[in-house]
């Protein structure tokens, strides 16, 4: 009876050790025909990590540039260099506010609810007046918040003596703030270029050519020209950097604009959201009535301000059009604005206006695509990702979406996205170079990466 | 060596058990006889001992004596993940997990037509908790699922060649499953859920077993198929604040059915030391169609939810053979067993889910009896199988390849009288 219950105990825990685990694959990334030794991520705020609605350090740390190049060590990829912002992270934006947070707000009806705020009065606006620019360390990341593709080769965009510059370019840049009078201000090509060619780069651009025109209502902001010199028309301005990397062997992926008017900063009001009560009703009634307008209780389209409607510029919005996450929502809840007072342009952008914005963006596309096959560079269709956000999808359990603060993809400004959207973007990026440069990099898990943190 | 060295490492490996257990076609779990289980878990015509309560009622008229079978089948598996897309590894934690039994076969001396008997058992079960972090974390972090079936059984031989029986199934079960949530506190960490529930259901357990007496023996059994509600669920959400009113902690319930499985054996007597046995199984599966869970206070953020599962019916084939190796005047000493079986998946494509890595399946298996006296006898048994299944999950998204190793030593003690 000893004998067998020892022979039995052997043999259970021979098994024990054969009882091994499924052993793991070895990884086999690899580079395939490019070169990441050198990297250089070209691009506006969505390169730069601009989130929440300023350039902070958490928002630089997570940004699509960061993420790629992250990525891009495992095959090669030097180590990230980028122009860090103050680690406070009370960020700032072009009118020197800080970046927003979700914290609870209490409106004009006194309810209480979820809303982002600024997390601070005033934005991080020393960050405009310190230079980042260090000779001795270039950066791999020249993202800038606000960069046209129109804007690569000015001596203006730069230069703090012009209303016009760009503050998140000038604190880059090597001029570090020349004295006024002290001579000619580089352009951002120089600076890129400044001191060698990367041997890859990412290439990011054109959303600044037509995005501050649809924020703006299609008011303000004129989107860059499809033709002129480089500096004036979109062709030739990126043409010409195409052609300097071409020339210099540089090995690139480039991506499409996506469309930008898909975003939760254009979709969060509905277009008929203004709901009504029986009194309500009755006394917008009242008012537009003799205009030919009429109004339900439940759900009516918004009114809105259209010079081509009629003898008074005042129409109810459509199906498709857009209410801009602009537009003043206290002054909607309290103030009548969207009923009694209609909508201004800027906070709106009509089916004539969407189409517009629409056609230059496939434009400008329809360039992309081409330089991209002329160059040889990989190309990316952003809206393979976008696409999919309006309906929202499964992604490893969990369901992402266009939707403004749940949707986990998009940061709070409606425009930028979160850390988990760079993450999804850059897995973009990687998956067209995998496949132009035969090469084996893993996608990044995106879940890992934060989306909107809640109180 | 003294024996408490082997006997206290029973009993760590028994307490360690308890902790959990994987395995099998879909979440059955085929370990219920030491005899069956070195056979490539076949026999069900093949009566040998009181497990026959479970494997084939009809058989138990045919045992000679009374008898009391206990018996445990820790299972060892290990399932790896690696993400299609981010080429990342990913592995379960906790891989002990242990189906045990316990039978009692009365065999009146009066009366020698008939048997009845009592038997525990755990024929469906599943426990599966991935390491922290997963990439699957919002799909599932951990699922602990354990049905218990209770059936008592009265058996008859009809005539001297042919026996029937029948068994009622109590099922008692219990389930807890938890994931993370995609919402995020300040900190940056993940929401949690935890569902937990009670459940139960009945059913029964049909044999029929033809002894000719030749070299061959035939039998046919149906265990129903058992619908496990969970009247009175509960659901514990860990959100951010913000959050508490859109996830309200409350009732839920939800059912989960287990399939009915008939199984058609067949024993050879094909030497007067060596006998051979062949069992097919179909598993109704198909009625796993949906999971769904209903909860008692929706809000925007908490819908009621329905996974489709779409299992679908399967068949399953086992094999093996037993072989007498040593017998003296007393009767048998030794007997040493091997087999192996192949089992379909009811798994289909793009319903591959984490909690159930399942995929078609080989595997192997062998065991021995040692008959101490006439009255006390030991069985041990092993079964080892690795499997692996890439899927793109349509509900969720999750798209990767599970590996499982699972290795299974049980041990089980038979007392006759």
């Amino acid at each position: 009876m000893v004998n067998l219950m020892r022979q039995i105990s052997f043999f259970y825990l021979l098994m024990l050790l054969i009882a091994c685990k499924p052993k793991a694959p070895e990884n086999a990334y690899n580079s395939g025909e490019a070169d990441f030794s050198q990297f250089m991520a070209i691009g506006d705020g969505h390169t730069a990590g601009y989130m929440d609605d300023a350039l902070y350090r958490t928002g630089q740390e997570n940004s699509f540039g960061t993420l790629l190049q992250r990525q891009l060590s495992l095959v090669g990829a030097q180590e990230a260099s980028i122009p860090w912002m103050d680690n406070g992270n009370i960020g700032v934006n072009w009118n020197g506010q800080s970046r927003l947070f979700l914290g609870y707000k209490t409106d004009c009806q006194n309810n209480t609810s979820l809303s982002p705020l600024r997390i601070s009065p005033q934005g991080d606006v020393n960050s405009f007046s310190t230079s980042a620019y260090n000779p001795n360390a270039k950066f791999s990341n020249f993202g800038v918040p606000g960069l046209r593709v129109i804007d690569l080769v000015s001596t203006g965009f730069g230069n703090p003596n012009l209303p016009s510059h760009n503050p998140f370019f000038a604190r880059i840049s090597k001029d570090q703030f020349n004295f006024p009078g002290s001579g000619a201000f580089s352009t951002y090509q120089d600076n890129i270029f400044d001191g060698g060619f990367p041997s890859f780069c990412s290439i990011y651009l054109g959303i600044e050519d037509v995005l501050p025109y649809a924020k703006s209502g299609a008011t303000t902001n004129p989107m860059s020209p499809l033709a002129g010199f480089p500096g004036v028309g979109f062709e030739e301005s990126l043409g010409q950097l195409c052609e300097q990397l071409y020339a210099q062997n540089v090995k690139a992926v480039i991506a499409t604009i996506p469309n930008v008017t898909e975003w939760p900063f254009f979709n969060t009001i509905p277009y008929n959201g203004l709901k009504l009560d029986e009194d309500k009703a009755a006394s917008l009634n009242q008012i537009y009535n003799p205009l030919g307008f009429s109004f339900v209780v439940g759900d009516n389209p918004f009114m809105i301000a259209d010079p081509n409607a009629g003898m008074f510029g005042v129409r109810p919005a459509v199906p498709g059009e857009k209410i801009l996450l602009s537009a003043p929502l206290d002054s909607v809840k309290c103030h009548q604005m969207g009923s009694i007072f209609p909508f201004r342009n800027e906070f709106v952008l009509t089916l004539d206006e969407l189409n517009e914005i629409q056609t230059r963006i496939d434009q400008f596309n329809a360039i992309i695509r081409q330089k991209a096959i002329t160059y040889g560079f990989a190309l990316v269709e952003t809206q393979n990702l976008y696409s999919k956000l309006p309906f929202g999808f499964a992604f490893n359990g969990v369901t992402l979406s266009a939707k403004f603060v749940s949707g986990g993809v998009f940061s709070l400004d409606g425009i930028h996205l979160n850390p988990r959207g760079n993450a999804l973007l850059a897995n973009e990026f990687l998956k067209s170079m995998n496949q132009a440069f035969k090469s084996n990099i893993p996608l990044i898990n995106a879940l890992n990466y934060n989306a909107v943190l809640f109180p | 060596m003294h024996t408490y060295k082997p006997l206290f490492f029973w009993t760590v490996l028994f307490a360690l058990s308890l902790l959990n257990s994987v395995f099998s076609q879909g979440f059955q779990v085929n370990f219920q006889g030491q005899k069956q289980q070195g056979m490539g878990c076949a026999g069900s015509a093949f009566m040998q001992d009181a497990s026959t309560l479970f494997y084939n009622p009809g058989g138990a008229c045919f045992a000679s004596k009374s008898q009391v079978n206990v018996a445990s089948t820790p299972i060892f598996a290990n399932v790896l993940y690696v993400d299609s897309a981010t080429q990342e590894v990913f592995r379960t934690k906790n891989p002990v997990g242990t189906p045990f039994s316990l039978y009692s076969l009365i065999k009146p001396k009066k009366f020698h037509r008939l048997a009845y008997g009592i038997s525990i058992t755990t024929p469906f079960g599943s426990t599966v908790q991935y390491e922290d972090a997963w990439i699957g974390r919002f799909a599932i972090t951990r699922l602990a699922m354990k049905v218990f079936h209770v059936q008592p059984t009265v058996s008859f031989k009809i005539t001297d060649n042919i026996g029937i029986g029948a068994g009622f199934v109590w099922s008692p079960g219990e389930v807890a499953l938890e994931k993370d949530l995609p919402v995020q506190f300040n900190d940056g960490t993940f929401g949690h859920a935890k569902i937990t529930g009670k459940a139960m259901g009945f059913g029964y357990n049909l044999g029929m077993y033809y002894n000719p007496g030749g070299i061959l023996t035939a039998g046919l059994s149906y265990r129903s198929g058992i619908n496990m509600s969970i009247t009175s669920g509960s659901v514990a959400f860990n959100v951010p604040e913000g959050l508490v009113a859109n996830f309200p902690n409350g009732a839920l319930t939800s059912s989960l059915p287990l399939p009915a499985v008939t199984t058609l054996g067949f024993n050879v007597k094909v030497h007067k030391n060596l006998n051979a046995v062949l069992d097919i199984n179909y598993v109704g599966w198909k009625t796993y169609d949906t999971l769904s869970f209903d909860y008692a206070t929706n809000t925007t953020s908490l819908l009621d939810t329905k996974s489709a599962r779409r299992y679908k019916s399967i068949f399953a084939f086992r094999a093996g053979l037993q072989y007498v190796a040593i017998s003296d005047d007393s009767g048998q000493k030794l007997i040493a067993r091997i087999g192996g079986g192949f089992g379909f998946s009811p798994v289909q494509s793009g319903y591959v889910t984490p909690e159930t890595p399942d995929a078609n399946r080989w595997y192997g298996t062998a065991g021995i009896s040692y008959i101490l006296s006439q009255h006390f006898s030991l069985d041990a048994s092993v079964y080892a199988t690795r499997i692996q299944r890439a899927d793109t999950n349509f509900e969720t998204g999750l798209s990767g390849t599970f590996t499982t190793i699972a290795f299974a030593p049980g041990l089980g003690i038979n007392y006759k009288w």
